[in-house]
């Protein structure tokens, strides 16, 4: 179910309805009301996020509400400081909302209660650069007291997966930029999360390369049968979602759907099943 | 481009320009400190040497020449202000009679004092008892004739006939070995001790009493110009020496032949010169090694921005800028630094000038004040040139733009740990040292009289390798541990980091070169504070030990020949308030062969109760055993070095000793048998004297008669006690408490100056080991803020956080610690062992200052903990955007 709601909405999270479908994909469109028993993985009500206070506040996020559930897969989509990272974060739980309330009702608690349940794919591959590919991979999985041999069994299939297996000793600073973010994704895919959330991942990749790592993404999301949520500007990278959620100024735009939605379509999810080619072209 | 890079600069990177200029403001306030210090303390040098003497110049008058027109010649010198004539005569001996026996004395000399001369020259006389003028006895001669105001002596004169004399007072003379020295003669060829027997007499007096003899026995009577000079003289020890040498050779030059100059004034300078010497060396020593650790820190505080700084100057690179360019970037880095770290420590000079000596100067005039400040402040500078500037030049130069932007930068081992350059240090160390030995570690030589002066800089690299060696090597043990003993810090990360301990460790492996510099420089700092502390605590311990031997307890009560107090007196002297025990000391004076030396009788199971003998004043023995012997074995001696090597004795041999009977007042012979060498003991003069049991005196010689009592206060309100004492025995017996003999003993060194570089160096030794514990890791960890970022971003919990920051922060305190305590300890032994010519006397073992050590210890450990527990907390702030930012 992918439920994002007209901001000016007030209504509560255990009766909303989406009063409108702001973009649609392919097979995951028709999520509508809630069903008895709640399986979103992530859930806002009525979210804002400001920051900064008086005069000098700035409002990140207005008054969103949205679901995220199993299998998902959402691009939020909008212009630079329009306020999607934000929403990623909070959906994250990496920042607290200002006013409304987050939930993550199939994740048994907040996420960062547990590494694994959740995945983060940053901007700028977030690697920590005294660690090799292969620790990189196994410390989500370590933080989250997954015993030693396991973590590091578990990144070596990740990391061969994703054909980084010749890696596995080099450091961040000898990859280039789509491998590091292939690596991000390994570090994902190893800890297995129930939701991955990634932030602008390919916006520093090349063309050719950010098709190949948002192709990784949903490959791995399908996997681990985890939702994924990307915030992009990139409207190829939303093509390959089956939800679009538009952007605009901290508001979840309905007024851009019809758009968005001619724009999502030029790629179809037949596109993406097919190319799975995941591993060429990988150069920063 | 600098109107831009300047405000960004300042804004973005304040911690890490404080850090560094603090740094350079450390070395600069530490060396302009000490610098003023010592020009202060070499000041003092001189005006407490002027102070020691009463009589700057005593002019001998040739034979045959008129002693008046010398007179007149020293009065008309131009930096004289006050001069008087004082008349010599040798006499065969002296002689009284008191209850009915008749004491003679050997041979004594007949002195003609002028009137005023006592108020010309205070301190050359000081009266015991009765008046103090007319005919006066010396101390030991009243003694020894048995006399007191009032008695009648007999003074004899060589072929002619004995005048008799009535005495009106009896006096010390203080300043006995210059008085009665032989004027022009080398230093071997003066007399070993002055003359046991002295009286004075009126100088109209004298003249009638000598005029007979100068006429039979010219060679017996001769006459000096005591002379008080104007004291304007320069500061330095050295400079004022070579002035009043000067002026005393252009006297005797003027003099044709008639004056020589016995120039106490030079002497006392002579010794302050060496005195000077030793302060510039201790400043060495001590403070210059501070001064390079503070620069040392400023360096690890520079290079832990160094990549940061690489990568800044790679993208200015990318987008155009030139080397030129790049160098003016960090020339105004270096700039900012250099200008801050000298302003601030400037101001902390003044600070600490006016807290610790209430003046800015540090008591030292203006112009040396604003030479070390000039100097500290191109130190300073020097400073941050080595170690911001040269850095970033090297970088601008030597690395390409993709090597810039590397976060874990690929470096070679250095040079240094290829070559092992600290091995090789650390040998040269131990044979400069071992060269220093063989020179007795005499590190000043002031040979008396000659202008110059020579110090043995070269000992100093001693030290100075030691430090180098040992601070490389403690780099090449901690690089060791952490690259290729990672396994090793795994198991020790294991109880704090769990799972991940193999993970952290390694990850420090890989970024260990920021880890490895902060453990050595708070290996170096605590080095520094250990040495320096214990250093100057062994000192104190020796300069106070100095003070116990010359008072000889707390408090002292001496008989004056008028008053005698039996051994019974004792009691009542422990019923005074404060008294905590009371050790009557025998003194008598023994003949061996001719030889006149005092000897002081003990009770050898109880005299370590109220004064501390060290082991290092005996040979043949410790303390304790020696007590023991002579407690076991009562006719056992303890003889001085000298007497042991004139007369050629072997432990066991039979010393007689001729000593005054208590029944009969005639010397008797008492045997006794060489036991040990006693160099030092409590009231004991420097020269030769004997130790002995008192009962065995007593009953050889039928006298029981106390010369001293030691009193033990333990420790505490020694003036307070000496005051209710003088109040019971009375103004006649002369009470000394160790407060007041502590200001008055020792050379100038002692008494004054390591005081104030102590408090200095204590201080700047905290300051500098709370910066290496806290500031060098806490930027070093400001520099990994990403990573740990990242970490909580991936879910790490506040365990694992701080399991990555203590583990860091424990093994760099850790090795630190460790090194710095073995390296602060090797080097208290050597600084103890190369500087011994400082110490009086010698200490037998190194004084610990416990309480220091643990507020430095404590210091240190809040230091690291607060450094923990904010990187932690600052981890989990602002974490998106600096996941992007950094």
């Amino acid at each position: 179910m992918t439920t994002p709601r007209n901001p000016s909405g007030s209504s509560s999270a255990s009766n909303s309805a989406p009063a409108v479908q702001p973009c649609v994909n392919g097979s995951s469109m028709t999520g509508t009301a809630r069903a008895s028993s709640d399986t979103a993985v992530a859930r806002c009500v009525a979210v804002g996020r400001t920051y900064g206070t008086g005069d000098r506040a700035v409002v990140a996020v207005y008054d969103a509400t949205c679901a995220v559930s199993a299998r998902d897969r959402v691009a939020i989509i909008g212009p630079s400081g329009s306020g999607k990272s934000t929403l990623l974060h909070l959906l994250a739980g990496l920042e607290a909302p200002s006013a409304g309330q987050i939930s993550w009702p199939a994740l048994g608690g907040h996420p960062r209660a547990g590494a694994h349940r959740v995945g983060l794919v940053f901007q700028a591959a977030s690697l920590i650069p005294s660690m090799t590919v292969l620790e990189n991979v196994e410390l989500p999985m370590l933080l989250a007291d997954t015993p030693a041999g396991e973590a590091r069994q578990r990144a070596r299939s990740a990391l061969d997966l994703l054909d980084l297996d010749g890696l596995h000793r080099d450091l961040p600073q000898e990859l280039s930029g789509g491998q590091a973010q292939r690596v991000v994704i390994a570090r994902v895919l190893a800890a297995r999360p129930r939701l991955i959330l990634a932030d602008e991942p390919t916006s520093h990749l090349d063309r050719r390369t950010a098709d190949h790592v948002a192709d990784v993404l949903v490959q791995v999301s399908d996997e681990i049968d985890a939702a994924l949520v990307i915030a992009t500007h990139d409207r190829a990278v939303g093509g390959r979602m089956r939800t679009v959620w538009p952007m605009h100024d901290g508001r979840l735009h309905p007024a851009t759907a019809t758009l968005l939605a001619d724009a999502c379509t030029t790629r179809s999810t037949a596109d993406m099943s097919s190319n799975r080619g995941i591993t060429e072209g990988d150069h920063a | 481009m600098i109107r831009i890079w300047l405000p960004a600069l300042l804004r973005r990177q304040p911690a890490r320009l404080l850090g560094a200029a603090i740094g350079v403001a450390i070395a600069v306030a530490l060396l302009a400190s000490l610098g003023a210090f010592l020009a202060h303390a070499k000041a003092s040098m001189t005006g407490r040497a002027v102070r020691s003497v009463s009589v700057d110049w005593q002019v001998q008058a040739a034979q045959g020449s008129d002693p008046a027109k010398v007179a007149a010649l020293v009065a008309h010198t131009a930096s004289v202000q006050a001069s008087q004539i004082v008349g010599f005569t040798q006499a065969p001996g002296l002689s009284a009679t008191t209850a009915g026996s008749t004491q003679t004395t050997g041979s004594a000399v007949v002195l003609g004092l002028p009137a005023g001369y006592t108020a010309t020259f205070p301190g050359e006389i000081r009266t015991l008892t009765g008046r103090g003028t007319g005919v006066l006895l010396a101390q030991q001669t009243a003694s020894n004739l048995h006399a007191a105001p009032g008695s009648h002596i007999t003074i004899q004169r060589a072929g002619l006939s004995p005048i008799a004399v009535t005495v009106s007072g009896v006096v010390d003379l203080p300043q006995a070995n210059s008085l009665f020295q032989k004027v022009g003669a080398p230093v071997g060829a003066q007399p070993s001790a002055p003359p046991d027997n002295v009286v004075m007499l009126p100088y109209k007096q004298w003249q009638q009493v000598s005029a007979p003899v100068a006429a039979a026995r010219p060679d017996l009577v001769s006459a000096q110009i005591h002379a008080r000079l104007g004291h304007a003289l320069p500061n330095d020890p050295a400079a004022a020496y070579s002035t009043v040498i000067a002026a005393a050779h252009n006297l005797e030059a003027r003099s044709t032949g008639t004056a020589t100059v016995g120039n106490n004034l030079g002497a006392a300078l002579d010794a302050a010169r060496g005195d000077a010497a030793y302060a510039q060396v201790l400043f060495l020593f001590l403070g210059l090694p501070g001064a390079i650790l503070a620069g040392l820190l400023t360096a690890t505080v520079a290079s832990a921005g160094a990549r940061r700084r690489r990568g800044e100057q790679a993208l200015l690179r990318i987008r155009g800028a030139s080397q030129r360019q790049l160098l003016r970037l960090a020339a105004l880095e270096a700039g900012v630094i250099g200008l801050v770290g000298c302003v601030a420590g400037l101001g902390t000079a003044l600070v600490v000038g006016t807290s610790a000596f209430g003046s800015a100067s540090f008591g030292a005039t203006t112009s040396s004040a604003l030479l070390w400040a000039s100097l500290a402040v191109a130190s300073g500078l020097a400073i941050t040139g080595a170690a911001v500037l040269s850095p970033a030049r090297r970088d601008v130069r030597e690395h390409t733009i993709a090597s810039g932007l590397e976060e874990i930068a690929t470096r070679r081992y250095p040079w240094w740990a290829r070559y092992g350059l600290d091995i090789a240090a650390l040998i040269g160390a131990g044979l400069v040292v071992n060269a220093a030995g063989r020179n007795g570690y005499q590190l000043v030589l002031a040979p008396e009289g000659v202008p110059t002066i020579s110090v043995s800089y070269w000992a100093l690299a001693g030290p100075a390798l030691l430090w180098l060696g040992a601070g490389l090597l403690v780099w090449r043990l901690v690089d060791l541990l952490l690259g290729r003993g990672r396994a090793v810090t795994a198991v020790l990360l294991r109880p704090f980091a769990g799972r991940l301990a193999p993970v952290l460790s390694s990850s420090m492996s890989r970024q260990r070169r920021p880890l490895v510099k902060a453990a050595t420089v708070l290996a170096l700092a605590i080095a520094f504070a250990i040495s320096t502390a214990s250093f100057n605590a062994t000192y104190r311990a020796q300069a106070e030990a100095d003070a116990q031997l010359t008072n000889g307890a707390d408090v002292t009560v001496t008989e004056s020949p008028a008053a005698s107090l039996g051994p019974n007196y004792a009691t009542r002297l422990a019923a005074v308030p404060g008294v905590t025990g009371v050790e009557p000391l025998q003194h008598r004076y023994a003949y061996v062969g001719t030889d006149l030396q005092d000897l002081y009788g003990v009770r050898p199971g109880s005299i370590r109760s109220v004064s501390a003998l060290q082991d290092s004043y005996f040979q043949g023995g410790s303390a304790a055993a020696l007590m023991h012997t002579l407690q076991t074995k009562a006719d056992s001696i303890l003889v001085s070095a000298e007497t042991v090597k004139d007369y050629q004795l072997h432990v066991g041999d039979l010393i007689n000793l001729r000593l005054v009977d208590g029944r009969t007042h005639q010397l008797v012979t008492v045997g006794f048998h060489y036991v040990g060498v006693v160099s030092e003991f409590p009231t004991a003069p420097k020269d030769s004297f004997f130790i002995t049991n008192a009962a065995y005196v007593t009953q050889k010689t039928g006298s029981n008669a106390v010369g001293t009592f030691l009193v033990n206060t333990g420790g505490t309100n020694s003036s307070a006690v000496a005051a209710r004492v003088r109040a019971l025995v009375g103004p006649t017996v002369n009470v000394t408490d160790i407060s007041t003999t502590r200001g008055a003993v020792g050379s100038s060194l002692t008494s004054v100056d390591l005081a104030g570089l102590t408090r200095v160096e204590l201080a700047f030794a905290l300051i500098l080991a709370a910066a290496a514990g806290g500031l060098v890791l806490a930027l070093g960890l400001a520099e990994r803020r990403r990573s740990f970022a990242i970490m909580n971003a991936l879910g790490a919990r506040r365990r694992h956080l701080r399991a990555a920051v203590a583990g860091e922060t424990l093994l760099v305190g850790a090795t630190g610690a460790l090194g710095g305590v073995m390296l602060g300890a090797l080097l208290t032994q050597t600084l103890v062992k190369v500087l011994t010519g400082v110490f009086d006397p010698p200490p037998s073992a190194i004084t610990v200052p416990w309480p220091y050590l643990a507020g430095l210890s404590m210091l240190i450990v809040a230091c690291l903990a607060i450094v923990t527990v904010g990187a932690v907390r600052v981890s989990g702030r602002n974490l998106l955007p600096t996941i992007r930012r950094l």
